[in-house]
């Protein structure tokens, strides 16, 4: 089974996030492998182990080479080999063009099965791997929990409103990855080691224009005050001070 | 028959002669046999250069082995044992000369020793006696609770050699009795006896010594078979352990790889073609590890100290020792094939037990022959998770954490200076000491009040000093002791390119493991430093009079760090930086008892009747101190949380904040 897994590189959750003249400022960022994408790498290894084949994983992303030890690690995981997709202007939230520039490597590798993970999060959008599907002219499943191989076709689970929707898929599809779909392993010292022999290719790529949203506006959440502990002589006295403060300050008695 | 009693009414006599040959081939032969046979199965194991330092070695062999120095800190054990110890040492000459026919006692007679010699044998006898009854009386009357479930083969081997050393004894008097009794004054003991049987008619006295003299070879070669298969196998296994002792700084571990000056090879220069992660075959380890197995005498002191077994936890650090040598001899014809067993050693030794230990080092500590449990265990964990990837989940986001924020939570790495708010201080600038803040201190809010102490306390007191604020990551000891030695590795190389950046050489921390590991453990990383524990720095400020401190006045009690005390080896300056009288828990100092934390423990999950915090809380509650004073931030998190599960509301303070809280304004 030929399987493509699209990876998304996210600022690290706990990134500085800033906000300069209504920019989010990004090059002070660490960037982490989508969480989400994580589970499609170790599904699709698993494929790879129960049927044979080949995972390759498709990256887009900027100059920024922080991020292939990160990728390789994907690889440590079972993936056998990367390419990413090196762009000037590249920014996470342009849905459109980016699927459009993912979806011509991709169509490249003939891929049986295509994944990624539902949304990235960054932005939020869980619109690129949809065009992607739309763009490769094969159908696409998303927000997987549980992904099946049957034969040569694929049974997916999704968790629905109120219920459990089981879709029945032939190949080419492409599958879009909910969280807990799987137990991504965590790579032996071995694995990562020999990832380091593992074809990884960079390839400059340049922007496309594409029917994306305009960002107008951002701004952080406000910052929230900090919790008060109140101090006092036993159990009675601090009830007492609560009752003051829910009083005076917070004027709800 | 005695073949060569030289008591006249027997003379030589050839097939007793020619059974005592037969037999004394066929023990001799056993044992060394056996012993050839053990040493085949210690030869295994890589290599491990302990063939240096002689002098040391042989200071050290006879003050530890000679000497028994941690042998008879158990008072009752340890001087029945120095008793049968030293007596076996005296009289062990007396073997040959009844082997041989008193061919020693006629060679001894002609240079005029044979009196003194006598005497020397004499007293070996009578304190092996002594020893003997002693331990007989432990072992059988008081039974201590270490020796429950102790199997009968301790107080049968003492029945025989007290049967070894009686027989002596008669012999001894009998050859003293004859037509003419002439008691040896020589052998005192030897008179006692022969008093007793002098008047007895001489046929009866001829067969008790018949009997006695072939009793005590029939003991003495049996024994000899019993050595090698049993734990009297430390007789012989404690001398290359005692001899070859670790000389490294207590707790410090092995790099992946080193190069010809000992130092670690860079992790991009790894080797990892040739490169066994870990311990999970026989062979794997050393022959030193392997020897540990053959020298262990099952004294359970290790056991009694250990945090993981007292708290019910699945380890039992004799256990471990013991298991390499029965792994060895169940699967011996095997590993001497070159051939591997089903069952590996992480199988045996569980691997609930190998992520139960702390790493406290007390089983190390207590161990009288040196026996280095604590490793056999990390090796495991190296295995575990660099080469199985098969390790506790909550170790998952440790390693996480620790590789993208490069500290334990998983905080963000900028925030890392966030504690120092408003203290104005150096960051990344070269000054006479760099404040290694380390992770709990700049991420854990308990923790960070003790960094603004501590902070407080150098700026008081005119320190010069910078922190490195955003460039600091965490030291890497919990990845290294939940053997993720790789990881250890990128961030010590970090922190040692940084630190080399700054330029300051002398380094304080509050933290015990930064303490230990950038201090101990960092030089083959590329990092010389001079590390202080907050504790050693605020006492010198102290005593120089640059703080001025009144002594505390309430009811404190201290609780060692094991990183500082037990294996940092400092437990004086936290005590004289408190100042005033502490209330000195039952074990303090280098026998004090782990919070639980250590080894990674605090970042996996404890079962709720198996915590280890709570069992040091209840000894730090019975002090009946108002404040526990602490000097590791993961014994305040682990002390705090005892106490309080115990329902106990004394407070947790770390020494600065006491020295801080007791500063002359």
């Amino acid at each position: 089974m030929n399987i493509a897994v699209l990876i998304k590189m996210v600022p690290d959750t706990e990134s500085r996030l800033e906000i300069i003249d209504g920019k989010v400022k990004e090059d002070g960022f660490k960037y982490m492998v989508n969480p989400y994408d994580e589970f499609a790498v170790e599904q699709a290894v698993q494929f790879k182990e129960a049927v044979g084949g080949k995972v390759t994983l498709v990256s887009l992303f900027s100059d920024n080479t922080s991020i292939d030890t990160d990728l390789r690690k994907m690889m440590a995981i079972g993936a056998d080999e990367t390419i990413v997709l090196r762009q000037q202007e590249y920014s996470g939230n342009k849905p459109s063009s980016n699927a459009r520039i993912l979806s011509e490597t991709v169509k490249e590798l003939n891929a049986d099965l295509i994944m990624c993970g539902v949304q990235g999060i960054d932005y939020y959008q869980a619109a690129t791997g949809p065009m992607i599907a739309h763009f490769l002219g094969v159908p696409h499943v998303s927000g997987v929990t549980n992904l099946e191989l049957s034969g040569d076709k694929l049974i997916a689970s999704r968790q629905i409103e109120g219920g459990l929707q089981i879709v029945e898929t032939p190949t080419p599809v492409l599958i879009t990855c909910q969280k807990d779909m799987t137990k991504v392993r965590f790579p032996a010292l071995k694995d990562i080691m020999m990832s380091k022999r593992k074809p990884f290719d960079n390839r400059d790529v340049g922007s496309e224009p594409g029917n994306d949203v305009q960002t107008t506006e951002c701004s952080l959440p406000p910052a929230r005050g900090g919790g008060v502990i109140l101090e006092g002589e036993g159990p009675e006295e601090k009830v007492d001070r609560l009752i003051e403060k829910l009083k005076m300050e917070a004027k709800v008695l | 028959m005695d073949p060569f009693h030289n008591y006249d009414v027997f003379g030589y006599s050839l097939e007793w002669y020619l059974i005592l040959l037969v037999w004394s081939a066929i023990a001799l032969g056993s044992h060394f046999y056996q012993v050839g046979f053990v040493v085949r199965l210690i030869r295994l194991g890589k290599d491990d250069d302990r063939f240096n330092s002689w002098k040391q070695r042989l200071t050290e062999f006879l003050r530890d082995w000679l000497g028994q120095r941690k042998v008879v800190q158990d008072k009752v054990a340890g001087y029945a044992h120095a008793l049968i110890f030293w007596g076996f040492l005296l009289l062990i000459s007396d073997i040959v000369d009844l082997g041989t026919g008193g061919l020693l006692q006629a060679f001894l007679s002609n240079i005029q020793l044979d009196g003194i010699w006598n005497l020397i044998v004499d007293l070996g006898y009578a304190m092996a006696t002594v020893g003997i009854l002693i331990a007989l009386y432990r072992r059988i009357i008081i039974r201590p609770a270490q020796l429950k479930g102790a199997s009968i083969e301790g107080p049968l081997i003492l029945l025989a050699i007290l049967g070894i050393v009686l027989t002596a004894f008669i012999v001894e008097a009998g050859n003293m009795i004859g037509e003419e009794t002439k008691y040896n004054t020589w052998e005192p003991i030897g008179v006692l006896f022969a008093k007793q049987m002098d008047g007895m008619d001489h046929a009866t006295i001829a067969s008790m010594v018949d009997i006695s003299y072939w009793i005590h070879m029939i003991l003495i070669g049996g024994f000899l078979i019993e050595i090698p298969q049993t734990k009297h196998s430390h007789i012989i296994g404690t001398i290359p352990n005692v001899m070859f002792q670790d000389h490294n700084p207590m707790g410090t571990m092995i790099p992946l790889q080193t190069n010809e000056n000992n130092e670690a090879v860079k992790t991009d220069d790894l080797d990892f073609d040739n490169l066994t992660l870990g311990v999970n075959k026989f062979a794997d380890f050393t022959w030193r590890q392997l020897s540990d197995g053959w020298a262990c005498t099952e004294c359970a002191r290790c056991q009694d100290v250990c945090p993981a077994y007292k708290s019910g936890k699945t380890l039992n650090p004799m256990q471990i020792v013991l298991d390499i040598k029965d792994y060895g001899r169940e699967h011996s014809s095997l590993l001497l094939a070159g051939d591997e067993p089903k069952e590996s050693i992480v199988d045996r030794f569980t691997p609930d037990a190998i992520w139960a230990c702390t790493t406290c080092y007390a089983c190390v500590e207590a161990c009288p022959v040196h026996i280095e449990h604590v490793p056999k265990l990390t090796d495991a964990r190296r295995h575990l998770v660099m080469e199985a990837a098969d390790f506790p989940e909550e170790l998952q986001n440790l390693f996480n954490n620790l590789e993208r924020n490069s500290n334990p939570w998983g905080f963000g790495a900028h925030t890392r200076a966030d504690w120092a708010e408003g203290l104005d201080l150096k960051v990344g600038e070269p000054a006479e000491y760099l404040f290694f803040v380390g992770c709990a201190g700049s991420f854990d809010d308990r923790n960070k009040k003790v960094s603004r102490a501590t902070a407080k306390l150098l700026k008081e007191a005119g320190v010069d000093f910078s922190i490195l604020g955003e460039m600091e990551t965490c030291n890497g000891d919990p990845a290294r002791r939940a053997g993720n030695e790789f990881l250890f590795q990128m961030l010590a190389e970090t922190n040692v390119d940084n630190l080399n950046s700054v330029g300051t050489l002398k380094i304080i921390t509050a933290c015990p493991h930064c303490f230990h590991t950038i201090g101990k453990e960092y030089e083959k990383y590329g990092g010389k430093y001079e590390v202080y524990h907050h504790s050693q720095v605020l006492n010198k400020l102290r005593q120089e009079k640059k703080l001025k401190i009144r002594d505390f006045e309430d009811k404190v009690t201290f609780h060692d760090p094991c990183y500082l005390g037990r294996i940092g080896g400092e437990t004086e300056a936290p005590r004289g930086a408190l100042g005033g009288d502490l209330i000195e828990m039952e074990r303090h100092g280098t026998n004090s008892f782990c919070c639980g934390a250590g080894g990674a423990r605090i970042w996996m999950e404890e079962d709720a009747d198996k915590r280890v915090n709570e069992i040091r809380a209840k000894e730090a509650s019975k002090t009946g101190a108002d404040c526990v004073a602490v000097g590791c931030p993961f014994c305040m998190t682990m002390m705090s949380d005892g106490l309080k599960s115990i329902g106990d509301d004394k407070q947790v303070k770390d020494i600065s904040e006491i020295m801080l809280e007791n500063l002359e304004a």
